[in-house]
């Protein structure tokens, strides 16, 4: 009995290792987004993104802090987290999503669509993203660009400085994996 | 003609100094985020152990208590990397799962260098949150004699 037991044990904790091998973790990702208009041009980065690379089940998952990007003048920040994102009531961006035909086995640069729902501001939406796959020694890299518009996720912008901000805004981002051990 | 060329030239002078000194006076309203902070007092002083405790066991009390505030967090080093051109710390906690991501201020350059894996540290920077690992940004390195 005792033996079946520790049989069980074992084979569990076995089955634990396995799933854990498949994850991949990004602590500092990069996420960077722009602005451009005619009147000023807005740069934000946050360098703290984190992010799950699952390479079997094929899923990402990232989650990052509004508040953690940083502008380059402090009234940017002021407005983005006050007025715009809300960060007391939205203090988090989170993406889901699977990658189309990943094969995580494959060497070297491979491009591939990221399908998912992208939540901003407590509003969710599903986003196709065209990524580029990097596999070296067994580490991943992910880079890719979007557009976001404003307009859906309910960002409200005041008239008087809506030509500062632009209608789409043009996201890019940088994970760097390493194997998620514990 | 001398003269009146040189006369000239002295008003082009103030002028362009004039508004020089104009742009010089108005940039402090432009400060970046990126401030730096070695120099101001922190709300809050803890130990690694206790934060990552705060935030693991009640997140939405530890934001109230920490966001947006300078903290200075006493703890060791996990890691120090390089990611993205930025200089981060990472101290370690009692639960290996979370870690406290330290984003160093440009100015923490010379000690940075002197920092070592396991080394006990003092860092003040200012709480943005939790993900995995709770965030803190502008970081000034407060480097603590060996005990």
């Amino acid at each position: 009995m005792n033996k079946i037991l520790s049989l069980l044990v074992l084979c569990i904790s076995f089955a634990n290792l396995g799933s854990k091998k498949d994850q991949y973790i990004a602590r500092q990702g990069q996420v960077t987004f722009f602005s451009y208009t005619s009147v000023e041009n807005i740069e934000a980065k946050n360098n703290q993104v984190l992010s799950i690379l699952d390479i079997d089940k094929q899923e990402i998952a990232i989650s990052m802090l509004m508040r953690a990007f940083v502008f380059k003048k402090d009234l940017m920040y002021e407005h983005f987290n006050e007025s715009y994102i809300e960060s007391d009531l939205y203090p988090k961006a989170n993406f889901e999503g699977k990658i189309i035909d990943f094969d995580a086995s494959k060497k070297g640069v491979q491009t591939k669509i990221i399908r998912g729902n992208l939540t901003i501001h407590g509003i969710s939406k599903k986003i196709e993203i065209k990524s580029t796959i990097e596999n070296t020694n067994g580490n991943y890299t992910i880079l890719g660009k979007f557009d976001a518009s404003v307009t859906d996720f309910q960002i409200k912008i005041p008239p008087i400085l809506s030509s500062n901000i632009a209608k789409t805004i043009s996201i890019q981002f940088k994970f760097q994996y390493q194997p998620y051990d514990e | 003609m001398k003269i009146k060329n040189k006369f000239l030239l002295i008003t082009l002078l103030s002028f362009l100094f004039g508004i020089l000194g104009y742009y010089y006076l108005r940039n402090p309203l432009y400060t970046s985020t990126e401030k730096n902070i070695e120099n101001e007092a922190p709300a809050l002083a803890l130990n690694a152990n206790e934060l990552i405790k705060a935030f693991a066991t009640a997140e939405d009390e530890s934001i109230k208590k920490y966001e947006g505030k300078i903290i200075e967090v006493t703890g060791f080093i996990k890691e120090i990397t390089f990611l993205n051109d930025r200089n981060t710390v990472i101290l370690t906690s009692q639960n290996s799962a979370f870690g406290i991501i330290c984003d160093i201020h440009p100015n923490q350059k010379d000690k940075l260098k002197q920092l070592q894996q396991h080394q006990k540290i003092r860092v003040k920077g200012i709480c943005k949150g939790f993900l995995k690992d709770v965030i803190l940004l502008n970081c000034s390195i407060d480097l603590l004699p060996n005990e």
